[in-house]
């Protein structure tokens, strides 16, 4: 027995948050700076779409424009926070002890553990933008960590990587989860083939188009699965970019 | 006292956790409250995101935590 979703980019939920105002203490940046959200999943006041997906709580596409845009400094405890570059620069500090500059391709693992805390900015002129995915644990309380590394789309390009999970080079989270990326610049058909039929299979098209499981999908528009054994992936030609997050149901 | 186990609920919000054994003696909330004896106003002491934003969970503890509990 499988089941499945579909949901478009318009269908998920916005925030749009200005540094001034309520907000002030939790936006960065003065006076003008402007985060918006896009949670494929119920966050904050979006409520009224999917609770989230397995161990996914959280899958967010972030924009940080103006001065000094993003989040100050703010606690987090257990959640692995998974960040991926898209455009611009983000400057990220955590209690872990890095202050740390991510670029298009980069991307971190922040497992807050016991106890943590982050601020995340964006100090250039250029929009930011990220994906934000948020797993919960498989442990409380562990011993925060940090880990980043770079995708590097030329010399993966055509194949899928696996970029957050136990494969090598992959950077490691404390739960039964992974993050690939698929990204093409010619016809490409493969296949997605999860841990087991307990594991789901959350797509989603950063750039271009994709067909996922025989769905055509737009930018922007993700499709869940869970209950298969395979999910065929098939990109046409030009410029494609998909991110794919399994985890245990 | 109910002979329910104690039960773990997590923020949404930032991941703050409040363990029905432990309380939170220095929010003024003791030990072996359940999460049904909190009021509804009240929000997460981290982030304040309110009761309704917090998720029961049944992840187990890593090894050695939670350390406050087993200073008691």
């Amino acid at each position: 027995m499988h089941d499945s979703f579909i949901l478009r980019a318009g269908e998920r939920g916005h925030g749009r948050y200005v540094s001034t105002g309520p907000n002030a203490s939790y936006i960065a940046g003065h006076p003008d700076a402007v985060l918006t959200r896009q949670s494929s999943f119920n966050f904050h006041e979006y409520q009224s779409g999917r609770p989230g997906f397995g161990s996914v709580r959280v899958f967010g596409e972030e924009v940080f424009s103006g001065a000094g845009c993003g989040y100050n400094m703010h606690p987090h405890h257990d959640f692995a926070i998974c960040a991926f570059v898209l455009q611009g620069e983000l400057t990220h500090i955590n209690t872990v002890g890095n202050i740390d500059q991510l670029h298009a391709g980069d991307y971190y693992v922040f497992s807050a553990g016991s106890g943590g805390k982050h601020s995340e900015l964006n100090l250039r002129s250029e929009d930011m933008h990220a994906i934000y995915i948020w797993f919960l644990p498989n442990r409380l309380y562990l011993p925060p960590a940090y880990h980043r590394a770079h995708f590097d789309s030329l010399a993966h390009r055509n194949r899928l990587t696996e970029l957050v999970g136990e494969a090598e080079g992959a950077l490691p989270i404390p739960q039964d989860a992974r993050v690939s990326r698929l990204v093409s610049d010619q016809p490409t058909e493969t296949t997605y083939r999860p841990a087991s039929r307990q594991h789901g299979v959350y797509a989603f098209v950063v750039e271009g188009s994709a067909q996922v499981q025989g769905t055509a999908l737009g930018r922007r528009d993700s499709l869940g699965i869970w209950g298969v054994d395979a999910v065929p992936l098939q990109t046409g030609a030009g410029h494609n970019d998909l991110l794919i997050v399994e985890t245990v149901m | 006292m109910s002979d329910e186990p104690f039960k773990r609920h997590l923020c949404l919000g930032c991941g703050f956790l409040y363990d029905e054994q432990l309380g939170l003696p220095e929010h003024g909330i003791p030990a072996g409250t359940r999460w049904a004896d909190i009021p509804d106003d009240w929000v997460c002491p981290d982030c304040g995101t309110p009761k309704s934003g917090f998720e029961m969970v049944e992840i187990p503890y890593a090894d050695g935590q939670p350390a406050r509990a087993l200073r008691a």
